[in-house]
Order: structure tokens, then C-alpha cells, then sequence
């Protein structure tokens, strides 16, 4: 058998980035500052991550295809 | 607390942590209970964590590599025990008092994204591709191909010319088409072993730093039970695409960052 399985303290910054910024709950109101109000702030990050949607429409839907993204 | 402190907010629990056995766990973490929910939380300073310091703070990939990491292992310790509603990172409050508000305006919902938690783990499913590899196997697999090399052989040089064009035409076509084959195929077999699955953006390489391309970005709720089933798939998958150019990366658990059901509808200032 074939030891596929990471377990999560060995994974990449990459595994864990991927997370931490983009998911998990967001909640906004008076009392509460989040990532989500300070926008485009993860400069260096933030635009790697959006390179990505530009990226997509340059490999074209030939290589996504219908395993786009669930809106 | 004094004036200059923010309330840090890691995960809401239905139950009080229990953080005996926790590893190298960050100092100051407490909980804020509010009507049968615990929010696990540590207090920071404004100048690094408020609108400001934030703003400045996201700006330097270390800062945010040291602390997106604290964020995951502090949740991490919690889930331990108990089930979590992650937050995002970089989620303040005022005070514990402005976070109890949030916990009452909120606290249904909580509540019932735990319940559907329950019993249940976060498994993350990359899959990368290495193209050229998978070109050297497709000539050997594809018919069609293997047909065109043949005519080239007996062509003239002329006709040659054309038809080895219309060879490297096909091939990428075939790529492309394997590539979503089994990106499908994939994330249906593990779909059909979960209780819920998502597709995520792919990211680039100047992100994942590696050599091949990411063709898939899933992620899976898994009951407890059923994940020895789920990594023998996965296992399964892998040893069957490896020698295509796919390699298939799992990992977990993690905290349910993907299925908590808040994110979209309730965020009021999108």
C-alpha cells in the first residue's frame, strides 16, 4: 500500500495559505475588522491568487472544462 | 484588556476545548462563552492587527506565512476534540463583548453548521499534471494517433509536414481531454464517498512552486467512519494515474474550511 496520506502538520504553506486566506467563515459588522474589509491586502499573495482566474481563461476551458469552480 | 488590544478569533465550538494534550500552543488563548458556544480566541495588539497594522501586515509574505500558520495549528489543536467552525484568518473584535454580539446574532446558525459538522473531517484533494509525460503516454494510447505516425511513415516529406502538424494538433486535444477525464473522474468517485465536495481554484505555479500544472483543486467532508474507504481510493486513484504523468496529492484532516455555509450569504458588505 501506497502511503498517499499527508498528515496536516507535514503539508506546505501552499496547503495551508490556500485555507487560511480564502475560506473559512467571514463575518462583517461594526464591531469587527476582518481580512475580508481590508481588500486586496495580501499584496504579494493576492495577486498570485488572482493571476489564477487569468490563468484559467488563458488555458481556456479545454483544460477545466466543466470542473470549474461551484459558484 | 487594555485600549490597545483586539480579540483574535480562531473557531467557535459547541462544546469547552479541551487543550490538555495541545503541542506548542500559542500563549494566551481563552474562550469566550456565549449561550452554549465557545469561541477560541487570544488577544493581539492594534498596532499589528487593526486596520492598520493589517493593511501593512499583508503586505509582508513572512508576517502573513508566520501567522496564516499560528491561525491553522491554533485550530488544529481545537479540532483535536472537539468539532470547529473555522474562521477566516484575520478576524477581530473590539472587545469580548462585541464577539458575544456576534455569537447572538449568529449563534443558530453556528449551531446548526456544527450539528452538520459532526462526526465529519476535511480532506483536500490536489491533482497535478505533468504534461509531457502524459504526451509520451497518450501517443502510446490513442489509436488515432498511433494511426497518423503510421501514415507519416509512408508519407512524403510534404504530406509528412502537414500531417505531423495535425498529430501535435490531436495530441494536445487528447491531453486536454484526459486531463478533464480524469479530474472528473476523480473528484466523482471520492464525491460518491462524502458527504459533501467542492472544486476549488487551481493555482499557478509561481503559487505551488512545483514543475507540473494543477488540473484539480477539490476538497471533501468525510465522515469519520468513512475515511479509511476514502484514502483507499485515493491510493487506488493514484497508483493508477501515476504512470500517466498524475500525481495525486491528499491531505488531512483539516478544519472544515470549505463547508462551514456561512461564507457566501452572510457576508453583508460584499
Amino acid at each position: 500500500m501506497h502511503n498517499v496520506v499527508t498528515k496536516s502538520r507535514d503539508v506546505t504553506l501552499l496547503e495551508v495559505l490556500d485555507r487560511v486566506l480564502d475560506k473559512g467563515v467571514v463575518i462583517s459588522g461594526d464591531a469587527v475588522i476582518s481580512v475580508a474589509d481590508v481588500d486586496l491586502i495580501y499584496l504579494g499573495l493576492k495577486v498570485l491568487l488572482s493571476s489564477v482566474e487569468t490563468m484559467e481563461k488563458i488555458r481556456g476551458a479545454s483544460i477545466t472544462g466543466p470542473m470549474q469552480e461551484a459558484k | 484588556m487594555t485600549e490597545n488590544q483586539l480579540v483574535y478569533l480562531y473557531c467557535v465550538t459547541n462544546e469547552e476545548p479541551t487543550l490538555k494534550e495541545a503541542e506548542n500552543l500559542v500563549e494566551g488563548l481563552y474562550f469566550v462563552h456565549h449561550k452554549g458556544l465557545y469561541a477560541v480566541v487570544r488577544n493581539v495588539e492594534e498596532s499589528e492587527f487593526g486596520q492598520e497594522g493589517l493593511k501593512r501586515n499583508m503586505a509582508d509574505l513572512e508576517w502573513v506565512k508566520t501567522n496564516a500558520t499560528l491561525h491553522e495549528s491554533t485550530i488544529e489543536q481545537v479540532m483535536r476534540n472537539t468539532c470547529v467552525i473555522p474562521f477566516k484568518f484575520g478576524t477581530l473584535f473590539n472587545t469580548d463583548d462585541s464577539l458575544k454580539a456576534m455569537l447572538e446574532e449568529y449563534g443558530d446558525e453556528f449551531k446548526a453548521v456544527l450539528g452538520r459538522l459532526e462526526n465529519k473531517e476535511e480532506w483536500g484533494v490536489k491533482i497535478y499534471c505533468d504534461i509531457e509525460k502524459l504526451k509520451a503516454f497518450s501517443i502510446n494510447d490513442e489509436p488515432e494517433i498511433l494511426e497518423i505516425e503510421n501514415i507519416i511513415s509512408l508519407s512524403s516529406p510534404g504530406r509528412a509536414f502537414f500531417l505531423k502538424k495535425k498529430k501535435t494538433e490531436l495530441l494536445v486535444q487528447v491531453t486536454n481531454r484526459k486531463i478533464n477525464e480524469y479530474g472528473q473522474e476523480t473528484f466523482e468517485l471520492l464525491k460518491e464517498l462524502s458527504f459533501e465536495a467542492r472544486i476549488n481554484k487551481l493555482l499557478p505555479r509561481e503559487v505551488t512552486e512545483r514543475g507540473d500544472d494543477m488540473v484539480l483543486n477539490s476538497a471533501f467532508l468525510v465522515g469519520k467512519d468513512e475515511v479509511d474507504d476514502f484514502i483507499n481510493m485515493v491510493d487506488t486513484l493514484k497508483m493508477h494515474y501515476e504512470n500517466k504523468g498524475f500525481f495525486v496529492d491528499c491531505t488531512g484532516p483539516w478544519p472544515p474550511y470549505n463547508f462551514c455555509g456561512l461564507s457566501k450569504q452572510k457576508v453583508r458588505n460584499a
